[in-house]
């Protein structure tokens, strides 16, 4: 018995293929069949992500030790043994989860992972010490309930994420839920998207004031507008933070609904053509546009959009959009009554009155993001009872239930307390954001984890007698300077660095202030110093303690940090930065909660850039394992199918070369076939004696395929694929070679 | 005997005041020594601030351990498939590891033994019927199903003489 057996028919078709395509090409690698770096591509684009200590070495406190696995010299990408342990990214658009689907999550984190469910800053989960041999099957059963890891890493189209309470917000234009999740199914697996030399992040939010969506800090932000009636975005483009952060730029100040996803899609392509890929330091959309001008982006982009084929998906989920919203289990009542201590701190903290009278948004705290399997299916119980199963994610790594009865939320208090969830201080200083850092991240250079637990605990001690100002800061980190913790878009910020005192490394981190989070992270805090690990408690507490102490009025932090200046600001930290003699406090070269003399040697490559990989790669690795499916039902004795599949795999790596030349090329045999005479054959580019393998099967298909002429077949469109690959190359050294020049 | 994919959580006795996170530097220097045989000990996890969680984690390839709350227990988890007789052994050489180097003591004449694969051992009343056989005989006590929550993993409480 298997799930892909047991599951049937509950797995889309379309992703049910997807996944076993996935899984043949495992084997292939297996085989030695495919490149590791393609293979790498690949699985980080099914959401398969490295690991630390993936490359089979670790640092043990003593000496690096090599972890022998069992399939020793077999990798999933360079230097990541295929035994190593691995992340599983789980993409959750918009973050609406069901109860059904937490339930899953539940089941896969407990089988194949550690029995944690993590939610990370862009709304989704993630699974960790995952073997890559029990993806297939976590995939099928994600499926089955309609969630797909595809896409979820790579240089792809990430998670398309949305402010967790569109559609109850006080302040939106309107809900951005039903085009948020549009959007993120037209450009799943769109052709358009699979030839990026990086990563494009999508956000959608309802309303600039707010926090919400932080459509500044995306590759692409929609801000919902109303215009004469007309329901559109502000389109924003060119965001994002990384180790050098770029505020978006007005793409257009309104773009009426219908011209949405054309217009998304010709910016794909303007990226997918101009943008870098070799450099990947350089190659997100932020450098493109900051190179071309967004005004030249926004014309090549028009340009794009003009000669773009009417696609009926661009409009027609208007109808369902226009008319979208979420049924409330319950009336609405009013909360009545006076609450006690414990619940009256979680209802200030952790309840948004909605814009719907008689309900609220309730946002349940998920310490550093974690949940357990226990308790995702305890949620989803409650979910079902007390909000009608109305789910999200949330970027700050918490839930939000929608659509509670305000007279349930004593009810619902209780029940997130028997589950251990009713932690008060969503949203303030206590709800710290942390990215995974050291504890699994292969870039992590200091314990982003291990200090915000450590934050966590103290703020937790002494919550109710802060000023209430501090109360509503937020705390954001990062293991490294790319900023998967946000860090540029808090109050106070921490990245983890390096410092080297004597002959030993010891953990820091930069203190940013100032950074916005309202207002879709409004701006960027400024790095004022690095500290060491273990004295950001003591910071946290100085610049608080200041800034209570000296705040004009009801003055923000922003501007407190921008009147006190950044020399100053550094002032107030600057004792804090010395580190004490390994001789009088070896505790500074340790990290928060790790024991081991600190160390960077189990740093590794990091995946976030995806391997540059070219669309003709991925035509040609298809090609491959159809080539190899071929073989399959040729040893099965279906020569019939052995035979369509072996034509199929020339069409396929004849498609791919057609398209390095015309980007939309459709899949029909006959285009393919004709194309390809015209362009590579007849202009002697390609082999012509492997040539004529593909056109006397495409001209004189057999009635009924023998043995031997299947397998004469599948050999001649294994030497059709070699000279694909030969072709390939050749265009390659055309297209670089005015560069030597 | 057919192998397959069981756990094991075997309750401490005392210890239980003792801050969770004394158990990093235990499993460190576990990894240190790679001290657990027949297992490729990789790395530690640190999950004290999730209430009820897996709180500290030693990875290791063939296997999660951890020290858990509610109650506090070690809990063994084999990731592959493997005779339930050599993950009962397993498990039971990691408590006993802990109990010689750091005192810790289990209780072993009542445990649990779940089955992590909820497609060959769904939490059933069939189900019950066809792994508490093999439960029972694997670890030599009286086995009874903890619950019949189909969405829980199929359990059994184990009791037998110490």
């Amino acid at each position: 018995m298997t799930w892909k057996a047991k599951l049937g028919s509950q797995i889309p078709a379309e992703l049910g293929k997807e996944i076993d395509v996935f899984e043949t090409q495992m084997e292939l690698r297996k085989l030695g069949k495919i490149d590791e770096k393609l293979f790498a591509e690949t699985r980080l684009r099914r959401g398969a992500y490295g690991q630390r200590y993936d490359n089979a070495q670790r640092f043990d406190g003593f000496k690096t030790q090599r972890l022998t696995y069992p399939h020793a010299g077999l990798t999933k990408g360079p230097d990541t043994a295929w035994d190593a342990p691995g992340m599983q990214r789980i993409k959750i658009p918009f973050g609406g989860v069901s109860p059904e689907q937490l339930e899953v999550l539940a089941d896969i984190a407990e089988e194949y992972a550690d029995g944690i469910l993590h939610i990370t800053t862009r709304q989704d989960f993630q699974l960790h010490f995952v073997h890559i041999e029990d993806t297939p099957a976590s995939m099928r059963r994600l499926a089955a309930v309609g969630i797909t890891t595809r896409e979820a890493c790579g240089n792809s189209v990430r998670n398309v994420t949305a402010c967790p309470i569109a559609g109850v917000c006080r302040t939106e234009a309107f809900d951005v839920t039903p085009y948020a999740k549009a959007l993120a199914g037209f450009l799943l697996g769109h052709p358009d998207t699979q030839d990026f030399g990086r990563k494009f992040k999508i956000a959608f939010s309802g309303c600039e004031c707010e926090a919400c969506g932080l459509v500044y800090m995306h590759d692409m932000g929609a801000l919902a507008q109303v215009r004469n009636g007309q329901r559109g975005f502000k389109l924003f483009v060119g965001g994002g933070l990384g180790a050098v952060p770029y505020q978006a730029k007005v793409f257009a100040e309104f773009v009426p609904v219908e011209e949405l996803f054309p217009v998304a899609q010709a910016m794909a392509r303007v990226f997918a053509r101009l943008g870098e890929k070799q450099n990947r330091a350089r190659a997100r959309i932020k450098f493109l546009i900051d190179k071309l001008g967004v005004e030249e982006f926004q014309r090549l982009v028009a340009a794009e959009r003009k000669i773009l084929a009417t696609d009926a998906r661009w409009t027609a989920y208007l109808p369902g959009a226009a008319a979208y919203q979420e049924n409330p289990l319950k009336p609405g009542r009013q909360l009545t009554g006076k609450p006690t201590d414990g619940l009256a701190a979680w209802l200030e903290t952790n309840v948004y009155r909605q814009r719907q009278t008689g309900y609220a948004a309730v946002t349940i705290a998920c310490p550093i993001g974690d949940i357990t399997a226990q308790q995702a299916r305890q949620l989803a119980d409650l979910a079902r009872k007390y909000c009608g199963g109305h789910v999200r994610t949330t970027v700050e790594q918490n839930l939000v239930f929608r659509w509670v009865s305000e007279a349930d939320l004593p009810e619902l208090y209780r029940g997130l307390q028997a589950i251990g969830l009713n932690e008060y201080g969503a949203g303030t200083i206590l709800d710290v954001t942390a990215c995974p850092g050291t504890d699994t991240c292969k870039l992590g250079i200091a314990s982003s984890r291990g200090l915000a637990r450590e934050l966590r605990a103290r703020l937790a001690g002494k919550f109710f007698t802060l000023d209430a100002a501090v109360k509503g800061l937020r705390i954001k980190m990062s293991g490294c300077f790319n900023s998967c913790g946000q860090h540029h878009i808090a109050d106070i910020g921490f990245y983890g660095n390096t410092r080297t005192i004597g002959n030993r490394k010891v953990p820091h981190f930069q203190v940013l202030l100032g950074g916005r989070w309202r207002n879709n992270a409004g701006s960027y805090g400024l790095a004022i110093g690095s500290v060491p690990a273990k004295n950001v408690p003591a910071v946290v507490e100085r610049i608080t303690e200041r800034y209570v102490r000296d705040r004009q009025g009801t003055e923000e932090f922003q501007d407190f940090i921008a009147r006190i200046g950044k020399a100053e600001s550094r002032r107030m930290i600057e004792d804090l930065m010395p580190v004490p003699a390994y001789e009088k406090d070896p505790d500074f070269y340790r990290d928060w909660g790790d024991p081991r003399e600190f160390s960077l040697g189990d740093m590794g490559m990091g995946e976030c850039a995806g391997e540059v990989v070219s669309a003709l790669q991925f035509e040609l690795a298809a090609a491959e394992r159809l080539n190899f499916e071929a073989q399959l039902a040729h040893e099965a004795g279906d020569f019939a199918k052995a035979d369509e599949l072996a034509y199929g795999s020339m069409l396929q790596a004849a498609r791919g070369l057609v398209h390095e030349q015309w980007q939309d090329v459709p899949a029909d045999p006959a285009t393919v076939v004709r194309e390809f005479r015209t362009r590579f054959s007849a202009a002697s580019l390609f082999s012509g004696p492997l040539a004529a393998y593909l056109f006397q099967r495409h001209d004189q298909p057999p009635v009924a395929p023998t043995r031997e002429a299947a397998h004469r077949l599948i050999e001649e469109a294994q030497l059709f694929i070699e000279g694909a690959h030969t072709c390939g190359d050749k265009l390659r050294q055309q297209l670089a070679a005015p560069l030597k020049k | 005997m057919e192998p397959y994919k069981f756990g094991i959580r075997f309750q401490i006795t005392n210890a239980a005041t003792q801050p969770l996170t004394d158990f990093i530097a235990v499993f460190h220097g576990w990894i240190q020594r790679q001290a657990l045989a027949g297992h490729l000990l990789v790395d530690v996890h640190d999950y004290s601030h999730v209430p009820n969680g897996p709180g500290i984690l030693l990875v290791a390839h063939e296997a999660n351990l951890n020290i858990g709350e509610t109650p506090r227990s070690l809990i063994y988890i084999r990731k592959q498939p493997t005779p339930l007789t050599e993950t009962f052994a397993a498990a039971q050489a990691a408590a006993k590891l802990l109990t010689t180097e750091h005192g810790v003591q289990f209780q072993f004449s009542q445990f649990e033994v779940f089955a992590n694969d909820r497609l060959l051992a769904p939490n059933t009343a069939a189900g019950a019927a066809q792994w508490q056989a093999l439960v029972a005989q694997s670890t030599g006590g009286q086995v009874v199903q903890q619950s019949n929550d189909p969405r829980e993993r199929l359990t059994f409480v184990v009791t037998r003489q110490p």
